[in-house]
């Protein structure tokens, strides 16, 4: 038994160690010139602006909130999947009449229009976003 | 190595306590759903617990259909919280207290 | 019986799923202001599962592989529960709160809930058990919450999803000690595992039966989980708080009966034989003390409350009491009673809580100053709601006075350990007396007389009727609806 977490403490030192080593030279041999620019927080290129500390807009939730509704019931299609073989055609029809009851779901999700995201106002946009105001498109 | 079914149960145990304080003393409706969700957890814990020791599936067949039914209890309750926060401005309960005789 | 075999007698199940999805997707297809149209579809799906369940098989038998039950006691409870649906239903198009709203969900909703109280009243799985339980919760949460612009309803939802969570997190753990102990989830076989059980584990078993009750009493709102009942009553939507007060009240009956008989007792009682508890656990006395508690604090806390539609909230409290009374006794006698009484409340609460919703629409209110002299003015409605408080108080002769018989008998009948129980329980329809009279007293005798009449819609008078009939005619002639339950008192049971 210990020679089982002795290779799991092995792994995880030599994982250390790799990230390690390559840091180190880089410290050792490159020139280090600090400026504004540089120390910014890396934001895809753009000019990093305002506060992370904002509300987010109520959609996320209600995004959220769907996809961890159709996220879970992934978790009866993967026992299925597995003896899926042996159970044959009546398996499938089962799963069949699941999927089609969840898809019933998401059409109605759709039909609400709750899967559009500029739906209404943007009412907590902060730093440039300030001035935005998105009327109704739907 | 199989861990001993003792372990499993006091860290179940241990958990659902802190799910149960958790429930019992904080005052954010969020915080208490998340106690909440620790509640579960731990008691799916206990059950894979179970079913390894029984060496049955029924323990981890009834996992699965708590795991569901935990996020659709939770959707629903961040539902209604989302609505309530619309009105209210507020997620304390010690200030949704309009029910009251 | 294997998963195929048992579609065949698995047909109300399916045509109810049926129902509600194309509810779901007609409501998809039309306005909202013909969102009405969805309960026709509801009811007349109802309609037809009731036609469904009525000419099934009348076997006995389990269902995919041991998971739920087809038997009498089961479609006994169907048939409850489509009724109050089908009233509930009805007065849906009628009550105003809900005008501002799309109504498609809301039907919809109903049907998934029945759906759940179906598999209610027929599991015999834990998981099946959890499984039901959380279906119904979770469509009562939504409900409860349905109008998403009113604070108290937003409130309402939500103390409903934190107790319920809460409290069906606390049973889940302890259906888990309980599969721990016995290694199974089927009723029938942890009952066999829980005979042959040392006395060392008897402490995991009574934590294990204190969580699973915590359970079950907050689906029947007993005390001391009942503390969602009258805020979530009040802030609901007054056609769901009639609901919830009846249907999955029934339902949770049916569940606990089940449990307790088959999974703690020997299961005899259910054979119509002499029955013992399996274990050294005191289930009876815990119980019977739990009853004592839940009418007791029902009647005392409903005299203090000054809107009606709270009081009766109260009141279903103390109602599920006098039901759980007749629980701690193992025999047939008192599953019979427990039956007969859940018939009887079914009409005299849900007329209880149409006439606040008929009053709510005309006045705006439900407060007792709003129910002032509504007797003269209102002369129909003031007549019924005197015959459901006569009758919810248990006097002669409405229904409500053969269903407490019933209960008080089935306790005397069980032996001089239970005469304690029946004398609480009488001392307690006397506390009753006074809030229920309060009501009639304010209708007839406070406030100035209006001399003109005003008459409630048609279809509300009509509903009305419906329950108030059965009510006054199931006290004087009540032989239908006990050999309706003498007929459903076949269990499927595995006795030791």
């Amino acid at each position: 038994m210990y020679r089982d977490f002795g290779t799991v403490l092995v792994a995880v030192i030599l994982g250390i160690v790799m990230v390690a080593i390559p840091l180190l030279i880089q410290k050792l041999i490159a020139p280090s010139k600090k400026s504004k620019d540089k120390l910014q927080t890396y934001e895809c290129g753009e000019e990093a602006e305002g506060s992370a500390w904002l509300q987010f807009n109520i959609r996320f939730y209600v995004i959220a909130l769907i996809f961890l509704i159709f996220d879970v019931e992934i978790v009866f299609l993967f026992p299925w999947a597995v003896v899926f073989k042996e159970l044959g055609l009546l398996a499938l029809i089962e799963m069949g009449i699941f999927l089609i009851i969840l898809i019933a779901g998401l059409a109605y999700v759709w039909v609400k229009a709750d899967l559009d995201w500029v739906k209404r106002n943007v009412r907590y946009g902060t730093g440039r976003y300030q001035d935005v105001r998105m009327e109704k498109t739907t | 190595m199989i861990v001993p079914l003792e372990h499993v149960i006091l860290l179940s145990l241990a958990l659902f306590s802190i799910g149960v304080f958790g429930v019992l003393f904080r005052r954010n409706a969020i915080t208490i759903f998340m106690s909440i969700e620790l509640m579960l957890n731990a008691v799916n814990l206990a059950l894979v617990g179970f079913s390894r020791y029984y060496d049955s599936v029924d323990g981890q067949v009834f996992v699965f259909l708590v795991m569901t039914l935990a996020a659709a209890e939770v959707a629903v309750g961040l539902a209604i919280i989302i609505a309530l926060y619309r009105n209210r401005q507020t997620v304390n309960i010690d200030e949704i207290n309009l029910l009251k005789n | 019986m294997t998963n195929l075999q048992s579609l065949d007698l698995f047909w109300p199940e399916l045509i109810i799923t049926v129902v509600i999805l194309t509810a779901l997707i007609v409501d998809l297809c039309i306005e909202k202001s013909k969102s009405d149209v969805v309960g026709w579809v509801l009811v007349i799906g109802l309609l037809i599962t009731a036609i469904a369940i009525w000419n099934q098989d009348k076997t006995t038998t389990t269902l995919f592989t041991d998971m739920i039950v087809l038997d009498p006691f089961a479609t006994f409870f169907k048939l409850l529960i489509i009724l109050s649906t089908l009233l509930v239903a009805v007065v849906s198009w009628q009550n105003n709160e809900l005008d501002e709203y799309r109504k498609g969900e809301y039907f919809t909703l109903l049907g998934i809930l029945v759906l759940g109280l179906f598999l209610m009243a027929s599991s015999i799985d834990l998981i099946m058990v959890y499984i039901s339980i959380e279906v119904v919760s979770i469509m009562s949460f939504i409900l409860a919450g349905y109008l998403k612009l009113d604070t108290r309803s937003n409130e309402a939802g939500l103390k409903y999803v934190v107790y319920g969570a809460f409290s069906s997190g606390i049973m889940l753990f302890g259906l888990s000690i309980l599969f721990g102990l016995t290694g199974s989830t089927n009723y029938f076989i942890i009952q066999k595992s829980l005979a042959g059980l040392d006395g060392s584990a008897s402490a995991a078993l009574v934590m294990a039966l204190l969580m699973i009750l915590a359970g079950f009493g907050y689906k029947i709102s007993a005390v001391p989980f009942h503390f969602w009942t009258p805020d979530v009553y009040e802030g609901a939507p007054t056609t769901i708080t009639a609901y919830l007060s009846v249907a999955p009240k029934a339902a949770g009956f049916a569940i606990i009966i089940r449990f307790f008989h088959q999974v703690f007792a020997d299961g005899g009682a259910l054979a119509d034989a002499e029955s013992l508890s399996m274990t050294d656990v005191p289930w009876p006395e815990i119980i019977g003390i739990l009853a004592v508690a839940t009418m007791t604090l029902g009647n005392l806390v409903a005299i203090q409350q000054e809107s009606i539609k709270r009081m009766l909230a109260y009141s279903s409290v103390a109602h599920a009491g006098y039901m759980m009374l007749a629980l701690p006794v193992l025999s047939i006698q008192t599953v019979y009673a427990i039956m007969v009484y859940l018939v009887m409340y079914l009409f005299m609460n849900l007329g209880a809580f149409f006439v606040v919703i008929t009053v709510k629409n005309k006045t705006g209110g439900e407060t007792f100053d709003d129910y002032r002299g509504l007797g003269w003015e209102m002369p129909f409605i003031g007549v019924v709601m005197t015959l459901f408080m006569l009758s919810l108080t248990g006097l002669p002769p409405t229904a409500g006075f053969i269903g407490k018989f019933y209960i008080f008998s089935a306790l005397i009948s069980g032996g001089s350990q239970y005469y304690w129980l029946a004398i609480v329980g009488g001392i307690n329809s006397v506390i009753s007396l006074y809030y229920y009279f309060h009501v009639v007293k304010v209708m007839f005798l406070e406030g100035e007389r209006k001399e003109t009449l005003v008459q409630p819609p048609e279809v509300m008078s009509g509903v009305l009727l419906a329950t108030a009939i059965p009510v006054f005619l199931f006290g004087i002639y009540w032989n239908p609806v006990v050999n309706w339950v003498q007929n459903s008192l076949i269990f499927y049971v595995q006795t030791m």
